[in-house]
Order: structure tokens, then C-alpha cells, then sequence
């Protein structure tokens, strides 16, 4: 007898996507849909605290426990306090822990140094204005006094000397005396970051100015680029203003604990472990998956939908190992995005293709606000409804979307489409679902078959593999 | 090439005069007229930037009665002088270099060599950066500076400069890092084979019978 697949969570009123009224139905309504544990597939994924019978409350006290001992002497009396953040904390399990972590550093600082110049400064990704929704939503601009506010990477920017030459951040970042660097170890884009210095990632992105994250995208290669980040934070400029990092450590089935740290490699190198070893099987699994249809169904853009902590992006990849760095590009990233020629061929033969076990797409709700060209373009995919067919065309990064894709006037139609044309039974939901994931019975049938194969083939081979190529010890 | 499908309409009675869209717009095509923001439609590309950092929300994207497609013909140039700009950046001239238009390095390097001397320039003939904003200026300033302009930044936040690739990481770095996982040698032999790879066919998309 199979579980009932999980209730998503309801769609988010946002400028970015459609409004929630015209989401009509979600995929895991349908009774051939089923739920697999993160557990149930692999034993020894990590408790988590959230969520849990503790509810908000243990992710509060996780975050003073580990807070208790961090050194904030540095900051003094009447100086000025920086906190980052960055929106992707807020799309985890609702949001709400990523909110509590922020509510707790200001008590934290609030009461261990007196100052009362603590801000809140929330970077972006693509979508400038999507912060400002969280701040509204979490009501942290009460909570920050009135000094929470949202940054995009087109606001003014401020040079910053590093040891490769100059690179840009955000002034708004940087105009404090210190910086409080608050994030969560969610691997979420490994075909971008690779699982290399991930804790360092936002001085290259939520917290620097275009021409950076350019230099990450264009400049330095699907693996060096990496390096933007790490040359950033580096400098002696940043270090001058770097107090400590707070982040929420994550694995694909929730919370699992608070990790603080003045020395942000310490912090690094312990979510590169844990990361590759939490989402490592999960997303070799998946990669085992001979074929299906995908289901989009999450308040985010396209590539960032999830399933049990693997987003969209890193299932059109799953035909490789993402983790293994002696895989130049994967199928999708960037930088292979470029390298398709006009006629459409790869212009080297080291692009792979993107995963051939993707059948057919049924977009029922993912957000605009990021180019997602690329997989409409790759992959046949159904939009459902008019009206999100017509957000895709009049958002200016998506102006190519519905070039390629088709749309159906409900989802009953776009599925019945999907499975003639997919000529599978076999479905999986990207729809954010906490805890697992959902998927059709006959893909929930394979992935169980498979999982002991794989979850012995990460522990001895490729577990070692991934940290050595790392510089990392076990 | 970029289809232009949505304009900005200013609230005047909202606006404040901050100027802060004339300082983000990519194809600088907003000015201040007595203290309120003035949109240039013809150098208007949509990108929706202003809308996105007015501080009073007194900008609306609306969709324009007709769309317009903006882009620079490649076939009146000669493509050995878009090649010669191309590879001298570092870019292989078919490879996308924006990834929201799908405009090509060689599309860029086109508008170049028909006169556009500045990112501003480039976005409005080609409509380049019209889409995120956000990732595509370093391949843009790269082609520029590989056709021996150094272009003007405007009075605005549109962009700051050139910024260090992968071939310009000195070598006591590369040892310095070398064992973290960034592989900089690798990705310069990688991007190298990019950016002389040459497509089986050229100036054309239709599919031909061999």
C-alpha cells in the first residue's frame, strides 16, 4: 500500500508568477501519484529538527545555541551591523526557518553588544524585487525597526581590489562596519557552483554588482568560476568587515541544524561534506531514472522547482555526475548553454545532452523572472492555462519561452497530452514537497528498487572521489 | 535579436525625481525633465529595469500594440573582421553571449563594427542585456575592448569596467588554490576549444540535405 503523495504548498502571490487563483489544480491530486520518504529510500538521512513536532521554536533555539559561540566581541556600541541574506532561504519549507535564523541574529547582536544600527540587507538572483516580497511576507522590517531592505545587483556598486584584480559588490553590502553573512547549505544550483565553495558563493552573486556575476557566467569557465566568490571574500577589504556566518544547514528532507562560525572555511568545508553526502544520493537516484514526465509545479522559476531538495535544473544534468569536477559541463549550466552554435549543435563534443530520460514537461506553475528558454527549447513541455503562457511572453527573460512549448487549456489535458506523447507511466513532481517526493507508483516502484545500489555505490566510490577532487579529508 | 514587447509608462504624480531609473537603464534612454523621469521610447529596449527599482512604484511595464524586433544584420560585414573580434575576446562567434535574446558574440561584434561604441549602444541595436541585466556585460565589454574601444561609462550604475578572466589568474594563485576544486587550467583548455571551434555551417539556420 503506498502513501498519499504530500500536499504542496499553496502557490504564493508574487509579480513573478501567475496569480494563485489560476492554479486550478497540482499534479499530486491525482490518485496515481504516491509519496517516497527521503528516509524510506536511504536510512541514514540525517533527523532533522524542522519540520518537526518542535516546530518554529527548535529552529530558534538551534540557531541561539550556535550563535552562543561565536565571537562578537569585534562589534562594538553604536556600529553599525550589516545582515545578509539572500532570497533563496526564503523558498525553503515555506520560508519561515530562514526567517526565524534572520530574527534571531538581531536578538543576538541586539543583546550581546548593545549596538541598535543593525540592518537587514537582502540580495536577489534575477528577480529584483523578490526580497521585498519576503521582508513584507516575514514582516521583517518591523522586526529590523524599520532597516530591512531588498538589493538588486543593477543598484550602485563599489570596487573591490582582490588578489585577481578588481571585482564589484553591492555598496549597500559593504556600507556598514560590520557584515554578518547569513545563509543555509541547501546545494540547490550544483550544476553552476559544483558543490566548490558553497558557503562563499553570494560575495560572487546576491551580494556583488553585474559586472561580477558576469565575470562568474562568462569569464572564468564552468569550474574556475568558482573562484569569484572565494577572491572577494579574500580581499582585504571584505575580511576588514567579515564578523561571522550564520547559516541553516539543510538536507533534502529539512532542517537539520544551525551552523555559526567566525571562520567561514570551517563552515565550508563541513557543508561541502555534508552536502555531497545528504543530496549526493538523492541525486544520483534520480539520475537513474530510465524514463518519465516531470511535473512543474512550485512557486519559483523553472530551473529551480524541486523534489526532495534536487531542483529542475539538476535533473535536466542527471545523465552525469554533477559532483564529479572531472566532468567539464553539465548538461545544463550556463556555459553550455552558450556552446550550442545557430544550427543548435554542440560547438564541442563535450556537451552532453540534456537528460534523455526527460519525456515530456507539463508546466502546471513554475515562475518567469529567469531565462528559461533553454528547456522548453530541449525539452517538449505543455504550459497549462493561457494566462501563464502569457506571463512567459511578456516577461523580458522569457520573450522565447512559448516558442517552443505548447499550451493546454487545464492539466487534465496537459497530462493526458503527456502520457500519449511521453509514452511513459512514470511521473515526477518538482513541486517542493517537505520531507520526499511525490512521483507516479510506477516510478516510485523503480527508485526503491535502485536505491540500496546506489546509496552503496556513493559510500565507497564516489564519496571519496567527490572530497579528494575537493581538497577535502573525510 | 530581441523582441521588444512591453514599455515603461511613468506615474509623473508618483515620480520623486530620485533619477535612480536613469542611472540603472541599460540603453540610457531615461532622463530627467524638471525633476521628473522622461522616457526616450526609441531607445527603449523593455527590459524593465526602471520599473524594477523604482523606489515609489510609479513605473508599469504595459504591453506595447506592436512589438518590434531589434537586430543587426551580420551579412553586410565582413566576417573575418567579426571573427578577428570575436577570438580576440576570447568568444567563438556563434556562441550565445545573452542568454534571455540569444544573441550570438558575432550579432555583437557586428554592431561594433557598424559603429556602436558602448555597451548603451550595443543593447540598443541588438537588444543585448534587455532581458536579465544583469549577466551579459562582461562578454559585451570584452568585444569592445577587442576592437580597441574603451567605452565612456555613463552617469549611472550601468556598469563599472572589465573585470579579470580566467586566463589572467596569475600562476601563485592558481598554485595558491589550485588543490580547492576550481580547476582553472582545465576550464582554459575547455574555453580555448570553444572559442575555436568552428560550426559546421555558418550564416545559416535551415537544415539542408547532404
Amino acid at each position: 500500500m503506498r502513501r498519499p503523495a504530500l500536499k504542496p504548498l499553496p502557490p504564493r502571490p508574487s509579480q513573478y508568477g501567475i496569480a494563485p487563483e489560476f492554479v486550478k489544480k497540482r499534479m499530486a491530486e491525482y490518485p496515481e501519484m504516491t509519496s517516497l520518504l527521503l528516509k524510506e529510500l536511504f536510512p541514514d538521512t540525517p533527523d532533522v529538527i524542522y519540520p518537526g513536532e518542535g516546530g518554529i521554536a527548535a529552529v530558534r533555539k538551534a540557531a541561539e545555541t550556535a550563535l552562543a559561540k561565536v565571537d562578537i566581541s569585534m562589534i562594538k556600541p553604536g556600529q553599525s551591523v550589516n545582515v545578509l541574506a539572500s532570497h533563496h532561504g526564503f523558498t525553503l519549507l515555506g520560508g519561515e526557518p530562514y526567517a526565524e535564523l534572520l530574527r534571531v541574529v538581531r536578538d543576538v547582536i541586539a543583546e550581546r553588544t548593545g549596538t541598535t544600527e543593525i540592518r537587514l540587507r537582502a540580495g536577489v538572483g534575477l528577480r529584483f524585487r523578490e526580497t521585498e516580497e519576503y521582508i513584507k511576507r516575514y514582516k521583517l522590517d518591523e522586526y529590523y525597526k524599520g532597516k530591512a531592505r531588498g538589493m538588486a545587483p543593477i543598484d550602485e556598486g563599489i570596487a573591490i581590489q582582490t588578489e585577481i584584480g578588481t571585482l564589484y559588490g553591492l555598496k549597500a553590502v559593504y556600507d556598514a562596519d560590520w557584515i554578518i553573512h547569513v545563509h543555509n547549505s541547501d546545494v540547490r544550483e550544483v550544476h553552476f557552483h559544483r558543490q566548490v565553495d558553497r558557503a562563499v558563493k553570494p560575495f560572487g552573486m546576491s551580494y556583488a554588482r553585474i559586472e561580477t556575476r558576469s565575470t562568474y557566467h562568462w569569464n572564468m569557465g564552468p569550474r574556475g568560476a568558482n573562484f569569484t566568490a572565494r577572491a572577494i571574500f579574500e580581499s582585504e577589504f571584505v575580511q576588514s568587515k567579515f564578523a561571522f556566518a550564520a547559516f541553516l544547514n539543510m538536507s533534502p528532507s529539512g532542517v537539520v541544524g544551525v551552523m555559526a562560525e567566525n571562520d567561514l572555511y570551517v563552515l565550508n568545508d563541513q557543508m561541502t561534506k555534508d552536502g555531497l553526502k545528504y543530496y549526493g544520493k538523492i541525486m544520483t537516484l534520480l539520475g537513474e531514472i530510465d524514463e518519465c514526465i516531470v511535473g512543474l509545479d512550485f512557486q519559483c522559476p523553472v530551473p529551480y522547482v524541486f523534489a526532495a531538495g534536487v531542483i529542475y535544473a539538476n535533473f535536466v544534468g542527471a545523465n552525469t555526475d554533477l559532483f564529479d569536477l572531472d566532468n567539464d559541463l553539465p548538461s545544463y549550466t550556463w556555459y553550455t548553454e552558450a556552446f550550442y552554435d545557430k544550427a543548435g549543435k554542440p560547438l564541442i563534443d563535450e556537451i552532453a545532452p540534456v537528460n534523455p530520460a526527460i519525456k515530456m514537461v507539463v508546466h502546471n506553475y513554475a515562475w518567469g523572472g529567469y531565462p528559461n528558454a533553454f528547456f522548453s527549447e530541449h525539452i517538449p513541455t505543455v504550459v497549462v492555462g493561457r494566462e501563464q503562457a502569457d506571463l512567459m511572453s511578456s516577461d523580458p527573460q522569457n520573450v522565447l519561452y512559448m516558442n517552443y512549448a505548447t499550451i493546454a487549456d487545464n492539466l487534465d489535458t496537459a497530462m493526458h497530452f503527456a502520457y500519449k506523447a511521453g509514452k511513459t507511466d512514470k511521473v515526477i513532481i518538482f513541486d517542493g514537497a517537505m520531507g520526499g517526493v511525490n512521483v507516479s507508483c510506477s516510478l516510485a516502484d523503480h527508485l526503491v528498487a535502485k536505491a540500496p545500489g546506489v546509496s552503496e555505490k556513493v559510500d565507497k566510490i564516489l564519496m571519496p572521489k567527490w572530497l579528494k577532487q575537493r581538497g577535502i579529508k573525510r | 535579436m530581441k523582441v521588444v514587447s512591453v514599455k515603461p509608462e511613468i506615474d509623473a504624480a508618483k515620480c520623486i525625481g530620485c533619477g535612480i531609473c536613469t542611472k540603472v537603464c541599460p540603453s540610457a534612454a531615461i532622463k530627467l525633465v524638471d525633476r521628473k523621469a522622461v522616457v526616450k521610447e526609441a531607445d527603449c529596449r523593455g527590459c524593465g529595469g526602471c520599473e524594477q527599482r523604482c523606489p515609489v512604484y510609479a513605473i508599469t511595464m504595459v504591453k506595447l500594440e506592436q512589438p518590434f524586433t531589434v537586430q543587426v544584420d551580420i551579412t553586410d560585414v565582413s566576417y573575418d573582421e567579426i571573427e578577428s573580434i570575436c577570438r580576440n575576446a576570447k568568444l567563438n562567434p556563434e556562441q550565445i553571449v545573452c542568454y534571455c535574446t540569444t544573441t550570438r558574440a558575432e550579432e555583437v561584434a557586428a554592431a561594433i563594427i557598424k559603429g556602436a561604441k558602448s555597451p548603451e549602444e550595443i543593447s540598443r541595436a541588438t537588444g543585448i542585456r534587455m532581458g536579465c541585466k544583469v549577466e551579459c556585460i562582461q562578454p559585451i565589454l570584452r568585444l569592445l575592448k577587442a576592437a580597441g574601444i574603451e567605452p565612456v561609462r555613463p552617469d549611472g550604475y550601468q556598469w563599472y569596467g572589465l573585470t579579470p578572466t580566467v586566463w589572467d589568474i596569475p600562476e601563485d594563485v592558481k598554485a595558491k588554490y589550485g588543490s580547492r576544486g576550481f580547476y582553472f587550467d582545465e576550464d582554459i583548455k575547455l574555453l580555448d576549444k570553444v572559442v575555436n571551434a568552428k560550426p559546421e555551417r555558418r550564416n545559416s539556420d535551415e537544415k539542408t540535405c547532404s
